[in-house]
C-alpha cells in the first residue's frame, strides 16, 4: 500500500479488466498497480504494446473506470470524478484537434469552459501561441498546418488551461524521426519551464529516456520496474527490462564467493566483482546483464576467444555477432579508434569493462 | 451468453449519472423507444394471443385463400427483391466503374423514388400500359391486363430499387482501387476481376440490399391497392381487415404472419450479414479506380442504363403531364383545374397538415436519430444493444402493423391507478378524431418512428468515421457531455443529421401505410387523400397532389441544406490530425 499523503498523484492497486470479445471471461488490462507521481514530475509509462500503460492513463484522464483500487489527486479520491472534472489535459497520439475549429478556437476552446473573460483569452492563447512558436496561425485550420505544427497545436491547447496533470498519450508517434527527435526536447523544456506533473505514454524507450525523471516499465498489466532512465538502464531489476531498454547480452553467473555487498563471479574468463543488493551465496547461478558497448574485440589469443558471426559496419559504431563457445553475444564496438573491422569468420578475443556488469535478482 | 458484471455496469451507469444531461437524454429516448416502438408492436402481438386470435390463425393457416395470400406476398417480395437488386446493381456498378456520359442524370434519376409519392408510380404506370394504356392500347394495339404480379414487380421494383443503388454505390466507391491493381497485375482480365474480386467482395451488400427489397416489398400497401387487381397480399387484407370489416383481432393475426419474415429477415441482416462484411471503409481510398471503357462493355451497358433513366422519366413525365390536362389520354386539354382542388379547394387542409405534421416530426426524428447514434456509438452502458435494435424496429417492422398497434395502445387514454393518488392518466388518447390534436399527435409520433431508423445509422456511420479522441479532447478540457456534442460532435456529424432531416421529411410526407388507420376527419394527409382520388378515378386530381408534394419536399430539402450547411467545416480530414 501506498501512502495517500505523499505525492501529488497516487494509484493505489489499480486494476482493469475489459470482458473478452466472446463475452466468455475477462482480460486483465491492468493488474494491481500501485504509483505515486509527485509535484512537477515527470513520469513516462513504458512498455510493449498490450502492456496496459495506455488504460493505465485513460484510467488516470477518467475516460475508463478501474474495476479496483483508488487514484487520488492532491490526497483526494478522485476515482469516480467524470473525465471533464479531473483538472487534466491530454495531449492524443491523432492529436484530436477540432477540425472544424481555427488554430485560435482549439485553443481558446478550455478557456472558454472556464469562462475566462475576453480580454485575458486572447492573451492567454496568444502568448500560448508564442511559446509553441505558432505565432500568426491562429486563423488556420488545422488541417492547412503541417504534422509537427499540429501537434504544437494540440500541447498549447492543452498547456493554456494550465492542468494540475498534463497527460500525453504517445504524443510523438505521427511525427517523422527529426522532427521527434527535436518535439521531444521542446516538451521537455516547457515542462521543466512551467514545472506541471506529467504523464507520458509510450513504447519507445529512446524517448522515455531523453524525457523522464521517472520511467515505469510495464508488462502484462503489472509494473516490471520503476526507476531513472539511469537505473533502469543500469540495474534492471528483472530480464525483462534489461530485454526492453537497449540490447542485452544475459549471461550465466555462478557466484563463486560472497563478501560484504559484493559478489565474485566468472565471466568470459574474468573474476570480477560485482554489487548486489539482494541476498545471495556461493554456488547460486544467477543471469548478468552486460550491454553490447561494455563488450570490445581485440586480436588477443589471452582474451576469451569467440568466431565473428556477422559484421555490421554502421558509421558510428560496428555491431558485431560473436559466438563464445555455446553462447552468442551482441557487441557494438564504438571506440574511435579501433579503426580494424573484423570480418566474419575471423576468431576474435572478447573481453569486456567489468564495472558495468549487472546482477538479476533471482526468480 | 453475456455474462454479467454487475459492479462494471453500476460504474457505468453512475457514470452516466453523474452528468444529468446525459442521463436525461438516455431516460427521453427509452421512453420514447418504449412508448412509441414497443407498446405498439407488443399490442398487437398480445390482440392475436387472444382465443379469437387463436381461431383465427388456425382458419387462415388451413385456409387454402389464406395460403395463396401468404405465398402471393411471399412470391412478389422475392421478385421485387431479385429485379430491384439487379436494376441497383448495375445502375451502381455504371455509375462507379465504368466509362459512360450522363452520369449526373443517371445519379438524379436513380434518387428520384426517395421523395416520390406513393400511387404516383403505380397509377402513372397504369395510365401507360393499363387496359386502354396510352402505348400498349395507343401504340401496339393490345388490351394488356397489367394489374396483377406483373405490374406490382414493375412498380415496386421502380419504388424501391433507390435502396439497393444506394447501398451498392458505397461498397463500390468503398473497394481499395488497389485491389483492381493487384489482380490486373497478376494477369487477370476486367471480366475475371468483376467475376472474382468485385462481385464477391459486394456479396453481402447484394444480399442486405435484396433482404431490405423484399421487406419494404411485402410491406407496401400503396401499390398492392392500386395495381394488385386480383392479386391479393398480406398487406392489403390487413388494410381491408381494418377499414371494411372493423375486425381488429383479424387484423392483428394477419400482421403477425406478415411481421415474422419481416422481422426474420431483419435479424438476419443484422446478425449476419453486417458481420461477414469484407469491404473495409477507411474513409481514404487509396488511389483513383480504373473505368471500364472497352467499347462492347460501355455502350452496352449504357444503352440498357438509358432505357431504364428514360422510363422512369417517361413515367414521372407522365404525372407531370396528367396534373395539368383535363383526363390525360380521354382529353389533353391543358388545365389547372386540379391544382386548384389542391391549393385552393379541398385539398388544401391536407397540404397544410401533413406539411406541418412533417415539419415538426422532422427536427424530433432528426435531433433523436443524432442522440442515439451518439449513445449507441460513443457510450457504453447495458442494453446499448437493445436501444439500437429496438429503435430499427421502427422501419423494420410493416407500417400497417405499426398503424394497427397505435390504434390498439392508444385509441384510449393510459393511465395508472396508485394508492392514494387515484388514477392519473399518463398519455392521452391519441388516435381517433377525438383524440388530442384531432389524432395528430399519433401521425407526428409514427413520422418520427419511421424516420429515426435511417438518422441513426447515417448518424453511427458519420461517427464511425470520426477520430474518438477528439470528442475525448473536448472531455479532457473540461467541457461536459452536452457541451461536447452540441459544439464537437454535432458539427462534425452536420452532413449525416442532414441526410437524417432531409429523409424524415421525405418519408414523413410520402408514408401512407403506417398513417392510413390514424387519420381522422380532424387531420388530413395527403397520401391518404391521394388514395381516394385514385380509387374514385380522378387520376388528375391524384397526381396535381403528386406533383404539389414533390415540389414541398424539394422546397423542403433546399430549406434544410441552407438551414444546416451541406459541410461541417472539416471537410478535408476528419481526424484532427494528418
Amino acid at each position: 500500500m501506498v501512502s495517500s499523503q505523499a505525492g501529488s498523484l497516487v494509484l493505489e492497486n489499480i486494476s482493469k479488466t475489459f470482458p473478452q470479445r466472446d463475452g466468455q471471461g475477462e482480460v486483465r488490462a491492468v493488474d494491481d498497480v500501485s504509483l505515486t507521481i509527485n509535484e512537477g514530475e515527470f513520469v513516462t509509462l513504458l512498455g510493449p504494446s498490450g502492456c496496459g500503460k495506455t488504460t493505465t492513463l485513460r484510467l488516470i484522464s477518467g475516460f475508463e473506470l478501474p474495476t479496483a483500487g483508488r487514484i487520488l489527486l492532491d490526497g483526494k479520491d478522485i476515482s469516480n470524478r467524470p473525465p471533464n472534472k479531473r483538472d487534466m489535459a491530454m495531449v492524443f497520439q491523432s492529436y484530436a484537434l477540432f477540425p472544424h475549429m481555427s488554430v485560435s478556437k482549439n485553443v481558446a476552446y478550455g478557456l472558454r469552459i472556464q469562462r475566462v473573460p475576453g480580454r485575458e483569452l486572447r492573451e492567454r492563447v496568444e502568448r500560448v501561441l508564442d511559446l509553441m512558436g505558432l505565432r500568426g496561425l491562429g486563423e488556420r485550420r488545422p488541417n492547412e498546418l503541417s504534422g509537427g505544427q499540429q501537434q504544437r497545436v494540440a500541447l498549447a491547447r492543452s498547456l493554456v488551461v494550465e492542468p494540475r496533470v498534463l497527460l500525453f498519450d504517445e504524443p510523438l508517434s505521427n511525427l517523422d524521426a527529426k522532427l521527434r527527435v527535436q518535439m521531444r526536447s521542446e516538451i521537455r523544456n516547457i515542462q521543466r519551464r512551467l514545472n506541471i506533473t506529467s504523464v507520458y505514454v509510450t513504447h519507445d524507450q529512446v524517448e522515455a529516456m531523453a524525457l523522464s525523471d521517472r520511467i515505469v516499465v510495464m508488462n502484462q498489466g503489472k509494473i516490471e520496474q520503476i526507476g531513472s532512465p539511469e537505473e533502469i538502464y543500469r540495474r534492471p531489476t528483472t530480464r525483462f527490462v534489461a530485454d526492453f531498454i537497449g540490447r542485452a547480452n544475459f549471461l550465466e553467473a555462478r557466484i563463486e564467493r560472497v563478501d560484504g555487498g559484493e559478489a565474485e563471479v566468472e565471466l568470459l574468463g574474468q573474476r570480477v566483482r560485482v554489487p548486489v543488493t539482494f541476498a545471495v551465496s556461493a554456488g547460486d547461478h544467477l543471469t548478468a546483464v552486460l550491454r553490447p558497448e561494455a563488450l570490445s574485440l581485440r586480436e588477443d589469443a589471452t582474451l576469451a576467444q569467440g568466431a565473428v558471426e556477422q559484421a555490421m559496419y554502421l558509421g558510428s559504431s560496428t555491431d558485431y555477432v560473436v559466438r563464445v563457445g555455446e553462447m552468442v553475444l551482441i557487441v557494438v564496438e564504438t571506440d574511435p579508434s579501433a579503426h580494424v573491422v573484423f570480418r566474419e569468420g575471423q576468431t576474435v578475443g572478447v573481453t569486456f569493462e567489468p564495472s558495468t556488469v549487472h546482477l538479476l535478482p533471482p526468480g | 451468453m453475456n455474462r454479467l458484471y454487475p459492479s462494471r455496469h453500476i460504474a457505468e451507469f453512475r457514470r452516466i449519472f453523474q452528468d444529468p444531461v446525459l442521463f436525461i437524454g438516455l431516460v427521453l429516448v427509452v421512453i420514447f423507444v418504449l412508448i412509441a416502438i414497443l407498446s405498439p408492436i407488443y399490442a398487437m402481438v398480445d390482440e392475436s394471443r387472444t382465443p379469437d386470435g387463436q381461431e383465427l390463425f388456425d382458419r387462415y393457416l388451413n385456409s387454402p385463400v389464406y395460403r395463396t395470400i401468404i405465398v402471393n406476398t411471399l412470391r412478389m417480395g422475392l421478385i421485387v427483391a431479385a429485379l430491384g437488386t439487379a436494376l441497383g446493381f448495375l445502375l451502381a456498378y455504371v455509375q462507379v466503374k465504368v466509362d459512360v456520359p450522363f452520369k449526373r442524370l443517371i445519379h438524379i434519376v436513380a434518387l428520384i423514388p426517395i421523395i416520390s409519392p406513393p400511387f404516383a408510380l403505380a397509377t402513372a404506370v397504369l395510365i401507360l400500359f393499363g387496359r386502354n394504356g396510352m402505348i400498349t392500347q395507343g401504340w401496339f394495339g393490345v388490351r394488356y391486363d397489367i394489374y396483377g404480379l406483373d405490374g406490382l414487380s414493375l412498380v415496386l421494383t421502380l419504388s424501391y430499387f433507390t435502396v439497393a443503388y444506394m447501398n451498392l454505390k458505397g461498397m463500390l466507391q468503398a473497394l481499395d482501387p488497389a485491389l483492381d491493381e493487384a489482380a490486373t497485375n497478376l494477369g487477370a482480365s476486367k471480366w475475371r476481376i468483376f467475376r472474382t474480386v468485385t462481385v464477391p467482395m459486394l456479396i453481402p451488400g447484394i444480399a442486405g440490399s435484396f433482404l431490405l427489397l423484399f421487406v419494404e416489398a411485402i410491406a407496401d400497401l400503396g401499390n398492392p391497392l392500386v395495381m394488385g387487381g386480383n392479386y391479393e397480399v398480406l398487406s392489403t387484407r390487413i388494410y381491408v381487415s381494418i377499414v371494411g370489416l372493423y375486425n381488429t383481432t383479424a387484423a392483428a393475426v394477419l400482421s403477425v404472419i406478415l411481421l415474422v419474415p419481416s422481422l426474420l429477415v431483419f435479424i438476419v441482416q443484422r446478425y449476419w450479414i453486417s458481420r461477414t462484411s469484407v469491404v473495409s471503409i477507411t474513409g481514404k481510398p487509396s488511389g483513383v479506380s480504373q473505368q471500364i471503357r472497352h467499347p462492347l462493355v460501355r455502350w452496352p451497358l449504357f444503352a440498357v442504363v438509358m432505357f431504364v433513366v428514360l422510363f422512369i422519366l417517361l413515367i414521372y413525365g407522365t404525372i407531370f403531364a396528367g396534373a395539368f390536362t383535363k383526363i390525360l389520354n380521354v382529353n389533353n386539354e391543358l388545365t389547372l383545374d386540379h391544382f386548384d382542388f389542391v391549393i385552393n379547394g379541398y385539398g388544401s387542409e391536407a397540404m397544410k397538415d401533413t406539411t406541418q405534421l412533417a415539419a415538426i416530426a422532422t427536427p424530433l426524428a432528426g435531433l433523436l436519430g443524432m442522440i442515439i447514434a451518439f449513445l449507441v456509438a460513443r457510450k457504453t452502458f447495458l442494453g446499448r444493444n437493445a436501444l439500437d435494435f429496438a429503435t430499427m424496429l421502427g422501419i423494420a417492422v410493416p407500417g400497417t402493423i405499426l398503424g394497427i398497434g397505435y390504434l390498439l395502445v392508444f385509441n384510449q387514454p393510459n393511465e395508472i391507478t396508485l394508492p392514494l393518488v387515484g388514477t392519473i392518466e399518463i398519455i392521452p388518447k391519441l388516435t381517433g378524431g377525438r383524440a388530442i390534436f384531432g389524432g395528430a399527435g399519433a401521425i407526428v409520433l409514427v413520422y418520427v418512428v419511421r424516420s429515426v431508423p435511417a438518422a441513426l445509422r447515417s448518424g453511427v456511420a458519420a461517427l464511425s468515421q470520426i477520430d474518438p479522441a477528439i470528442e475525448e479532447a473536448s472531455i479532457s478540457l473540461g467541457a461536459d457531455n452536452f457541451r461536447t456534442f452540441m459544439r464537437i460532435t454535432l458539427p462534425l456529424i452536420r452532413p449525416a443529421f442532414l441526410s437524417g432531416l432531409i429523409y424524415a421529411f421525405a418519408r414523413s410526407m410520402t408514408t401512407i401505410s403506417a398513417i392510413i388507420f390514424l387519420t381522422t376527419p380532424r387531420t388530413k394527409i395527403m397520401t391518404h387523400q391521394i388514395l381516394n382520388e385514385v380509387e374514385n378515378g380522378r387520376y388528375g386530381n391524384a397526381f396535381a397532389y403528386c406533383v404539389i408534394l414533390i415540389a414541398i419536399v424539394l422546397v423542403a430539402i433546399g430549406v434544410l441544406s441552407i438551414a444546416v450547411g451541406t459541410t461541417s467545416g472539416a471537410e478535408r480530414t476528419m481526424e484532427g490530425g494528418a
